[in-house]
């Protein structure tokens, strides 16, 4: 004890000068390199937590001089206990234990540096993910790139009556969060050798953003060789990236918001952790949706909502059923999945998405809450909003109501509209960059409030009030 | 026909005369480079130049068919689909002042909109139109979704009066009907299955998918058509619902080329067209919609209008460089009939050039060539 006690005296002294950031409210990007120049390209953005392979003295002063947090990211091979204490020692405030460690690594980790009072995240597959646990961070590094899904004929996939597909994380984070308050991170990184536009950035970005996660900044090897030269263009991409993640950053309180929805979707773990399932063909439809998993299904969870879709009937417990039963007794509407349906049985740690078999399968409830939603206004309903994902957040109070979009698409959306269940007399529209301005509030046939939105770019919000 | 030939026809038109007995009308060409112009002016004037709107709407109901065709969804380069394959919303909205200002008492516009029998307000929502502003244009604004019974309790009739193609009669929205005056308000384009898509092709979209859908019921309409029409109606795979007519012929051919164009003239023959406007200022060469492989945007700077639908597209087809009398086999027409001459010969209206009278911009001027 009194060894460990010695070994961690110079940890203690090299942690606090950014106790006053939480981590929970660190904005990360894993950074190329240990050129202290290079720093300055952090000037203007909200990026304020550095992930790095490799680490100088002098980079870790520079960065810690700015306020800026580094963690050192371990990957598996060999005890990272070592390393993790060593990059402590050297001043870095945390550990990136990146990838799928030993069973218990993690804890060996933490118990190494528990008098450090250093960060250590978990960047594991999803299925992995230490959902509940107390951590102020929850990571993957699995993740759809987000955009929509262009066949190799350049031509968007659709059906020639249907929208084009957007691959999303959405979903995902949805039911993560449904797990507890930490923050979470997605790590995945650029697709390699793809010409990366910088909407498919921006998209990055925002999908982890509107549905209360953060993206780590990764940028693809020629566009971080081109920004490190200074090329223009580069920094053209870098600066519209900032431009996003400070639009979202200076609107934290749009993470504490809750659901605007009426729909809730009860899914049990393991299919809640996949991308292109039920979540996301509801959020595709831009029915605003509340996600439960089914261990964390309470009469609480369901306040507020009049409609249920219950994916794993045979997962929950007589408990919940009766949960359930309660709602439906009050008036909700329950769609229960067939008798013996079953969804994704065991997550495997490479499978990040459904494969067909299992969207086969879920064909089988998907045109049943099709039928169920319809055109119901179950919170909002969006127009024009093909290429585009929301998400519909609201007070404790439902006195202000959130609606963030994201477009997908390399083309500014016109003419959008939105309409809200209730009576709101202002409405906000919010584009990054700082603009704001106020849009003329109507009323929809069904009595709620419409707004039209001119255009949207790579994203915006519209607050009403 | 060399282009000298064809040059000498077109700007000889109005003053040849002979041709087949079917009636011509004058048609109107206006130029206009783009939506951000004065289209209710050139609109305007156009409908002046055909003698009129107050004679033709003047306390009457004005039922307008729009193109919309496929879903809105789908976009050529992200761009809204009314610089594309829609008809432009602002080009509808002066129509509609222009029909409300000459005394319209009722404006409804009208279309079967792709794959779904929800109203037609979402549809032009989702489309990014304005419909609040389309609502305020004129007096009597309405909408209805021709896709499925809609509005209506029961579907109308329309029988082909002689010599029937495919069908004896279909089976069509009320609106159709319950209208003093039918409008049909297309997109200057190509169409892969015939060639063209103008004022006449844009009728195809009359058929409820609920009775001519892929989904449609064997034998009672589907009022929730999720489709669009191809095994029915493009290749005769599968009849109509039972409740009504079936085709004349059932062991005629199956190729869409020849099944489409017979039936949009069957259709124009028994729903007759009062007024025909051909939206050209921006549009989509190479096919009638993002789904076709090919497709680019085009800037034709034009607006076309007539009262006779076969003469109107005539010349519209004309402006795209093509022979509006081409037989099957020539371009446009490489794997289809020529739906003109398929209308001319149900005596709807002339498709001879040297027939029509064209007022304002002459064809030659007008010319945009597709191809």
């Amino acid at each position: 004890m009194m060894h460990r006690m010695a070994g961690c005296l110079p940890l203690l002294t090299a942690i606090p000068l950014l106790a006053s950031v939480p981590p929970s409210a660190w904005v990360p990007a894993r950074w190329d390199g240990t050129n202290p120049k290079t720093l300055d390209l952090l000037s203007g953005t909200p990026i304020n937590c550095l992930l790095l392979n490799t680490y100088t003295a002098e980079f870790i002063d520079r960065a810690s001089a700015r306020g800026v947090a580094v963690l050192a990211v371990l990957r598996p091979g060999g005890d990272p206990s070592d390393a993790a204490r060593k990059a402590i020692h050297a001043g870095l405030q945390g550990i990136v234990l990146e990838g799928d460690f030993p069973r218990g690594a993690a804890t060996r980790v933490r118990d190494a540096l528990a008098d450090a009072h250093a960060t250590v995240v978990e960047l594991t597959s999803r299925a992995r993910m230490p959902l509940g646990d107390p951590d102020p961070i929850v990571a993957t590094y699995q993740g759809v790139w987000p955009g929509i899904q262009v066949l190799d004929n350049g031509a968007a996939k659709a059906a020639p009556s249907g929208s084009p597909w957007i691959d999303t994380n959405t979903g995902f984070i949805r039911s993560v969060r449904a797990w507890g308050p930490a923050a979470v991170w997605l790590g995945y990184q650029p697709p390699a050798n793809s010409v990366i536009t910088i909407e498919r950035y921006l998209a990055a970005i925002s999908d982890a953003e509107m549905a209360g996660a953060r993206w780590i900044v990764a940028l693809d090897g020629d566009l971080s060789a081109r920004l490190q030269r200074g090329d223009a263009d580069a920094v053209k991409v870098w600066r519209a990236m900032a431009q996003v993640l400070q639009f979202f950053e200076t609107h934290p309180e749009w993470r504490t918001l809750r659901s605007y929805g009426k729909l809730a979707v009860v899914q049990d773990k393991d299919d809640a952790m996949l991308s292109g399932g039920i979540l996301d063909m509801i959020a595709a439809k831009h029915t605003p949706l509340r996600a439960i998993p089914g261990q964390r299904l309470t009469a609480d969870s369901l306040a507020g909502a009049s409609m249920a879709v219950n994916v794993d009937a045979d997962a929950l417990t007589v408990e919940q059923r009766e949960i359930l039963k309660s709602f439906a007794r009050a008036g909700g509407t329950v769609l229960t999945a067939p008798p013996g349906w079953k969804g994704q049985s065991a997550l495997a740690p490479d499978q990040i998405t459904l494969d067909k078999a299992e969207l086969d399968r879920l064909n089988d409830i998907w045109h049943d809450v099709q039928t169920m939603t319809g055109r119901k206004n179950l919170g909002a309903r969006l127009f024009n909003v093909a290429s585009m994902l929301s998400n519909v957040l609201a007070t404790e109070d439902r006195g202000q109501v959130v609606v963030e979009l994201v477009n997908y698409s390399a083309y500014p959306i016109e003419n959008v509209t939105v309409q809200v269940v209730g009576t709101f007399r202002h409405a906000r529209l919010i584009t990054p960059g700082g603009a704001e301005k106020d849009l003329e509030v109507y009323t929809t046939d069904e009595g709620g409030t419409g707004v039209d939105i001119e255009r949207v770019s790579a994203c915006a919000t519209v607050r009403l009030d | 026909m060399t282009r000298r030939e064809w040059i000498a026809l077109i700007s000889a038109a109005p003053l040849l005369k002979g041709g087949p007995r079917a009636p011509g009308a004058p048609v109107a060409i206006a130029r206009c480079a783009s939506y951000d112009e004065d289209v209710t002016a050139r609109l305007a004037t156009m409908f002046d130049q055909l003698g009129g709107l107050d004679r033709l709407v003047r306390a009457k109901t004005v039922t307008i068919k729009l193109n919309l065709t496929g879903s809105p969804a789908l976009r050529v380069d992200g761009r809204p689909p009314g610089v594309t394959h829609y008809v432009h919303p602002k080009l509808v909205g002066a129509a509609a002042h222009l029909l409300g200002r000459a005394g319209a008492r009722r404006i409804r516009f009208v279309e079967s909109a792709w794959a779904t029998g929800g109203p037609l307000e979402d549809y032009l929502l989702d489309s990014g139109w304005n419909v609040r502003q389309l609502l305020a244009a004129a007096p009597g604004v309405e909408f209805e979704n021709t896709n499925a019974l809609g509005k209506g309790n029961k579907y109308a009739r329309f029988k082909v009066p002689d010599n029937a193609y495919l069908f004896s009669a279909y089976d069509l929205n009320h609106a159709y009907e319950d209208t003093d005056v039918f409008v049909s308000m297309a997109k200057l384009k190509n169409h892969a299955t015939c060639g063209v898509t103008l004022s006449m092709k844009n009728c195809f979209g009359m058929l409820p998918a609920s009775i001519y859908g892929d989904d449609a019921g064997v034998d009672e309409p589907n009022e929730n058509p999720k489709s669009g029409r191809s095994k029915t109606m493009h290749e005769g795979r599968r009849q109509p619902s039972k409740s009504a007519p079936s085709e004349l012929d059932p062991a005629s051919s199956r190729e869409p080329g020849y099944r489409v164009s017979h039936i949009v003239a069957d259709l124009v023959k028994s729903r007759p067209i009062d007024l025909a406007i051909i939206d050209g200022v921006e549009s989509l060469a190479g096919g009638e919609g993002p789904w076709i492989k090919g497709v680019h945007r085009v800037q034709p700077g034009v607006l076309v209008a007539g009262l006779n639908p076969v003469s109107t597209d005539a010349v519209a087809t004309a402006v795209m460089g093509y022979d509006p009398r081409a037989p099957r086999g020539a371009a446009p027409f490489q794997t289809c009939d020529n739906t003109m001459l398929l209308a001319e010969r149900h005596g709807v209206g002339t498709a001879d050039l040297r027939r029509i009278e064209v007022r304002g911009v002459s064809i030659a001027e007008a010319m945009y060539r597709y191809a």
